[in-house]
């Protein structure tokens, strides 16, 4: 190809458009005629045998259609773990287990309804505290564990609450201890989190009498839906088309199996109307799934030169009622344990503990923000401990490309990117070694930190990716895609990669904003941020395809060897004889001599990706290659803690990213600085609270408190580094997920820095802080609360 | 108290839309127990969806002309209407000086498009424990006007208050008026702390006045337990003027004194410490 | 039951409502503007604002019936026909959407705000915008969409400035 291509340009998504104007339209925003509306109804106890359930007054109802319950759907379903139920099947494991499913004419009589639904409950013991839930004398959530379908590579104990264990052994940890000069040891705490998509989950389904579903959904990943749904309806696979219009928000939380089987049943049940189910807000955060909370443990050993020769770490997942997605978290937690760095010794056990809480799922970050939480933590205390300066211990350890291997045993390939050289930027974009810019208050402290990390898909070895490029008869394309779109823009970047392939300015090329699994190129799913590794390369191949077939028709057209031609510049050449040219146009859908003669036809190209590097992980030792490529990357933060009200202000923020190829530097920038905002939400500011029966407390946006404009800081700035993956597309590294892992790290290495406070429970929210600084350093409180008024005092006297 | 609601959707209401206070007190004769008073509707309309309320009538007093007014009435104070809401209010200037606590106060409740809508009377009345006006008006010693089927009464705030989401009001009768006395001379602040979240974690309001011979100050907590609480042991160190010794002990003895609970925002202990930050913050602010 | 008549984005509709009907489900489902979303549904996300009258409401917190006699504006209705207004070519060029469930309802407030101030500072864009979330974290294109428009001075730094090859 010569000439400029549309590889490396800040192009705004295509889509933008029609969610500027109003016009882009949401699951919420489906309406099919006839439409009835459904409404859950949930229990109102931990834990507890369902006696009975009397629908009379909810079935006299005006409007009410149907009610269905647990009894019309006695099964399980479930991707990793299996082990859901579609509503209460005999017992109800939370406080806002679904129990019934109203039906009716309107969401009004609907909800009417299920107000009157009447539920008996004979209470059984519950359990809320995931290491309790451990105990030989706890309730067992899951009586039947060994009867779930468990995908091989995860390790239930049935008997017991926990649904996987998973191990990594690497080295010898105890020798590594012995070898240490330093030992860092505590215990971390990370409350559960709410996405926090703005549009709450909602299906629209409908069951037809031909033995087809049809489903409307605001989901991640269509073809997993669509495997889900069908294994529990019995149907074949072609029989369910799972439809995905805009997607108002995932990070996660839409991946897996939502509403959808069950909104399809309840379809069938009233004789094949449509149905549709919203959730309010409430029941999002009280009868769906949510991040998973964690208790870490953490011993590591360093020697006196600042090298890490032993970590041991066991994180327990407080998974909840059910952990379908959750054992994978858990998985990807404990393989991830040692971040970016190389470490002799590693012991990891990572725990999903079930208990009679929400239930929990993948969230943005996936486990690994979590494990980057204690790490970077544990690696910035060891600094202070040894008297070394943060970046100098991190580049004792950091992982070499070409030489080291990871916890997994994995070797770190050249190409997989540059970890020094995304420190040094991160060190020169903060000014490390500058001076520290004066608080604005004497009570408040001004303080610089940073962390490091690394996050790779986490998707099983055989999960694959497709594409088609479709040429039209003007000669635009068609990009069929299968990965979705909700804000990442990867559907743009690989329409960019897709327009230089043939030299053809990027508006030739279109991705529909919607996903069909009848008419969408099948990927697994759209997590992990792999889309634009996964699907680019899938893409890259299906141009290679339909360049072969118009290369082959214009071998013949142009009687040349296919060798000595080429595609470019939007028309076939021959090489080194530039004026022999022949325009796309008049390939793409066949050649027409003068005379009307035609040969060929339409170009349809098609490619796929599955990766043949990826393996099992071994079940004693955790060792193999769990993922298709790394992303290493750091934040760095300059914020101002308010020692008086322990409030942190993040004045700047600071991300780094070796990125292999900036395939479009806007979309880029948007993942960068919304990963920040969402990484520095959940540090400061994110938690579900429970009461003691495992209630959530504040399902709502004004105690459940996400960032707003005023909260974010003033100054971001991203770089990125570009070390090529030579299996990526151009090069190219997913960005997603990994914009926000090292977020509350950094903050909290700030924190400790500077004033030498340990923070270790997530979110680290005024009263978190302040609690910490009250316990850790009275003096320094007991001395900001002392200029707290002096200089308020000398402010007014120079007025 | 308000958790969320898993509704979306109201009870079914009759809707009324009088024009002047007598419809109102015949529409609360007749309806009584069913009926509930709409002014901006934030706090009724969330109540309804959580059916922690379920009307079946609502009454919505914003049209009604005798309510939707600001009166300066002298010698006895400004006198805010029932159907004014927040921002009419703030912009149109007649919290002065002398009010300074309500109007810093309401500026920062909510947000512009809330403060367009909700009333202050609305504020007060809805009484769940963060709400940030119960505080400033108890500072100011603000009274309500109550009419009802047996004529008016007026009482104090402080008195009309009695719990969570609990007022002094019988099921026929309405709030008017919220009555702000006249003062000369007092002076008056208010103070919040929000961190991580939309409502107060714990708020404060003072007004110190020298009108007269007596002395009076007044502190009043918000947020940090069921009910504004005052400091009467903080107040007395305050009377006689303000000195960085003052502030400091009236903002140490608050901390002290001042019940707390512990709620989904925060704990006890955290809010006594809040309790020391906003009243340092507020008594520097008027040396 | 009663019949109400709203003007929607400069069109008269007459509808029969019931009393309990909020102005949200009445935009959403009588009149089938989509734009207008929600996602708390109790006045906490801003992603039902609409324009009534003369200010900004949250919907979800408005009966239909109030609406009666007045006038409401969308995001449908900020822009001449077939034509982007100048805050959302902004929002378009400086990606201030990511899954754009809340972009309609930034797009209106800050359109609002610009009328009203031209050249709005960063405490005015915070105040306005206060009742409103984005989850995916756009805050920062949108200030700078809103400060392309306004031309302000105190402009936070474009992404050309602030994103840079290592
Ligand atoms: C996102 C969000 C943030 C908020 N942040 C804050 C905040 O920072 N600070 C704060 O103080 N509040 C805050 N609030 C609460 C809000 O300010 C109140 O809900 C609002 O002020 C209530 O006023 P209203 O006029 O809408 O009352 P309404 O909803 O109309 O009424 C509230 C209650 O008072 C009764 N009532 C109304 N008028 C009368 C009358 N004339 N006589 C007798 N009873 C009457 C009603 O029947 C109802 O029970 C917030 C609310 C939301 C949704
Ligand atoms: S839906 Fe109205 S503010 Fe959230
Ligand atoms: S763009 Fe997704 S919530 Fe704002």
């Amino acid at each position: 190809m010569t000439g400029e291509g549309s590889v490396g340009k800040p192009i705004p998504p295509e889509d933008t458009v029609r969610k500027v104007t109003g016009t882009a339209l949401y699951t919420y925003d489906w309406d099919l005629p006839g439409t009835l509306h459904a409404k859950l109804v949930t229990s109102t106890v931990p834990h507890a045998r369902v006696v009975s359930i009397n629908l009379d007054r909810a079935k006299a109802v005006p409007g009410v259609v149907a009610v269905l319950t647990g009894k019309d759907m006695p099964f399980r379903v479930g991707m990793y773990a299996g082990d859901r139920d579609l509503l209460a099947v005999e017992k109800v494991r939370w406080a806002g287990h679904p129990v019934a499913l109203v039906v009716a004419e309107g969401p009004e009589a609907a909800e009417r309804a299920s107000e009157l639904v009447d539920v008996e409950y004979e209470s059984l013991p519950a359990v809320f505290d995931p290491v309790r839930a451990m105990g030989a004398d706890a309730p067992i959530i899951h009586e039947r564990m060994e009867e779930y379908k468990h995908a091989s590579v995860f390790y239930p104990v049935p008997g017991t609450n926990m649904a996987n264990r998973f191990r990594l052994v690497h080295g010898d940890v105890e020798k590594g201890f012995e070898q240490s000069d330093e030992i860092i040891e505590d215990e971390f705490r990370i409350s559960h989190v709410s996405h926090g998509y703005l549009e709450t989950q909602n299906v629209v389904a409908q069951a037809f009498r031909d033995g087809t579903f049809e489903i409307w959904t605001s989901a991640q990943s269509p073809f997993i839906v669509r495997q889900i749904v069908s294994e529990a309806l019995k149907v074949p696979y072609n029989r369910v088309t799972i439809r995905v219009p805009f997607v108002g928000g995932g990070f996660g939380g839409k991946a897996g199996l939502q509403w959808e089987a069950l909104v399809a049943l309840a379809s069938k049940a009233v004789g094949y109307r449509p149905v549709k189910l919203v959730l309010s807000r409430k029941e999002n955060f009280a009868s769906s799934a949510s991040r998973e909370g964690v208790v870490a443990n953490v011993k590591a050993g360093f020697t006196r030169d600042g090298k890490c020769v032993a970590y041991k770490v066991r994180f327990v997942l407080d998974a909840g009622a059910y952990a379908d997605y959750t054992v994978n978290v858990s998985r990807a937690m404990g393989y991830s344990a040692e971040g970016v760095y190389e470490v002799p010794n590693v012991h990891c056990e990572s725990l999903a503990v079930y208990t009679n809480k929400i239930p929990t799922t993948a969230m943005r970050g996936f486990g690994y923000a979590e494990s980057n939480w204690v790490l970077e933590q544990v690696f910035e205390r060891a600094a202070k401990k040894l008297g070394m300066d943060s970046a100098k211990i991190r580049r004792v350890n950091l992982l070499r490309p070409g030489e080291s291997h990871t916890a997994t045993g994995e070797k770190v390939r050249e190409d997989v990117g540059d970890p020094r050289k995304v420190l040094q930027t991160v060190l020169e974009a903060i000014d490390w070694e500058g001076k520290a810019e004066p608080a604005s208050q004497p009570w408040k402290v001004r303080a610089r930190g940073f962390a490091l990390c690394v996050k790779g898909p986490s998707q099983p070895p055989n999960a694959s990716s497709s594409a088609i490029v479709k040429f039209n008869e003007d000669s635009t394309i068609d990009l069929v895609l299968g990965t979705g779109n909700f804000g990442q823009g990867t559907t743009t970047a690989i329409s960019q990669i897709v327009a230089d392939q043939f030299g053809v300015p990027v508006e030739r090329v279109r991705v529909d904003p919607t996903r069909d699994t009848g008419k969408s190129a099948y990927t697994w799913q759209t997590v992990g941020s792999r889309g634009l590794f996964t699907d680019g390369v899938a893409a890259m191949r299906a141009c290679d395809d339909a360049k072969d077939q118009i290369l082959d028709l214009a071998s013949q057209v142009m009687r040349l060897p296919k060798s000595e031609l080429e595609v470019a510049d939007d028309a076939v050449k021959a090489k080194g004889r530039p004026w022999l040219t022949i325009p796309l146009r008049d390939l793409v859908f066949g050649y027409v001599y003068p005379n009307g003669n035609t040969v060929g036809g339409p170009v349809i190209g098609r490619g796929h990706f599955t990766s043949s590097l990826n393996t099992f992980l071994d079940p004693q030792t955790g060792q193999g290659v769990p993922t298709i490529f790394h992303t290493f990357g750091g934040t760095a933060v300059d914020i101002e803690l308010d020692l008086v009200t322990g409030a942190i202000e993040v004045l700047k923020a600071v991300q780094v990213f070796d990125v292999g190829k900036a395939i479009n530097p806007l979309l880029l920038k948007m993942q960068l600085d919304g990963g920040f905002i969402m990484g520095m939400s959940i540090a400061l500011f994110e938690k579900i609270k429970f009461d003691e029966q495992g209630w959530v407390t504040n399902p709502n946006f004004t105690s459940y408190y996400i960032a707003r404009m005023k909260d974010v800081p003033k100054d971001f700035e991203a770089r990125y580094v570009e070390t090529p993956q030579f299996d990526g597309p151009m090069g190219a590294r997913g960005i997603g997920e990994m914009s926000m892992i090292s977020v509350a790290s950094a903050i909290s290495n700030a924190v400790f820095r500077t004033v030498g406070v340990k923070l270790n429970n997530l979110p680290m929210n005024p009263e978190e802080v302040w609690r910490a600084i009250s316990e850790q350093k009275p003096e320094l409180l007991a001395k900001a609360m002392e200029s707290f008024g002096r200089i308020e005092a000398a402010v007014k006297a120079r007025q | 108290m308000s958790f969320g609601s898993p509704y979306v959707t109201l009870p079914d209401f009759t809707y009324h839309r009088p024009k002047s206070l007598d419809e109102v007190l015949a529409l609360l004769k007749e309806h009584g127990d069913e009926a509930k008073l709409m002014g901006g509707g934030v706090g009724l309309i969330a109540f309804m969806k959580e059916r922690l309320m379920s009307p079946t009538h609502v009454i919505d007093v914003k049209e009604v002309a005798e309510l939707g007014q600001v009166r300066q009435v002298p010698g006895e104070g400004l006198r805010i209407g029932a159907a004014v809401s927040i921002a009419e209010l703030l912009e149109g200037g007649d919290l002065k000086t002398e009010q300074a606590v309500l109007r810093e106060a309401l500026a920062r409740v909510a947000d512009p498009m809330i403060r367009r809508r909700a009333t202050l009377v609305g504020n007060l009345c809805e009484a769940i424990p963060w709400v940030d006006s119960p505080p400033a008006l108890m500072a100011l010693d603000a009274s309500v006007e109550v009419a009802g089927p047996e004529g008016r009464r007026s009482l104090l705030v402080s008195d009309f208050i009695r719990g969570p989401v609990d007022i002094d009001l019988g099921p026929n009768e309405m709030v008017t008026e919220v009555v702000v006395p006249e003062s000369k001379g007092r002076r008056s602040a208010f103070e919040k702390f929000t961190g991580g979240s939309e409502f107060s974690l714990a708020s404060v309001a003072v007004s110190v006045s020298n009108g007269g011979k007596k002395r009076a100050a007044k502190l009043v907590y918000g947020a940090v337990n069921s009910t504004p609480v005052r400091c009467p042991e903080a107040e007395r160190l305050i009377e006689d003027g303000l000195s960085p010794t003052k502030v400091r002990r009236a903002a140490e003895t608050a901390s002290e004194k001042v019940e707390c609970l512990d709620d989904v925002l925060a704990t006890a202990s955290y809010r006594k410490h809040l309790i020391k930050v906003i009243t340092t913050q507020v008594l520097w602010r008027m040396m | 039951m009663r019949e109400i008549t709203v003007r929607v984005n400069g069109r008269l509709s007459r509808r029969t409502i019931k009393d309990n009907e909020l102005l949200l489900d009445f935009l959403r489902d009588r009149l089938e503007v989509r734009s207008v979303k929600a996602a708390c549904w109790r006045g906490e996300c801003g992603l039902c604002t609409v324009k009534l009258d003369s200010h900004l409401v949250k919907s979800c917190l408005v009966l239909a019936v109030e609406a009666d006699g007045k006038e409401v504006k969308t995001v449908e209705g900020i822009s001449p026909e077939g034509e982007l207004s100048p805050i959302q070519k902004a929002f378009v060029s400086h990606g201030a959407a990511q899954c754009g469930f809340c972009t309609p309802a930034w797009v209106l407030a800050t359109h609002e705000l610009l009328q009203e101030k031209p050249h709005p500072t960063q405490a005015d864009l915070v105040e306005a915008t206060s009742g409103l979330v984005c989850r995916c974290g756009t805050y920062n294109q949108i200030r700078e969409a809103v400060a392309e428009v306004s031309g302000t001075t105190a402009r936070p730094r474009h992404m050309k400035e602030s994103l840079a090859r290592a």
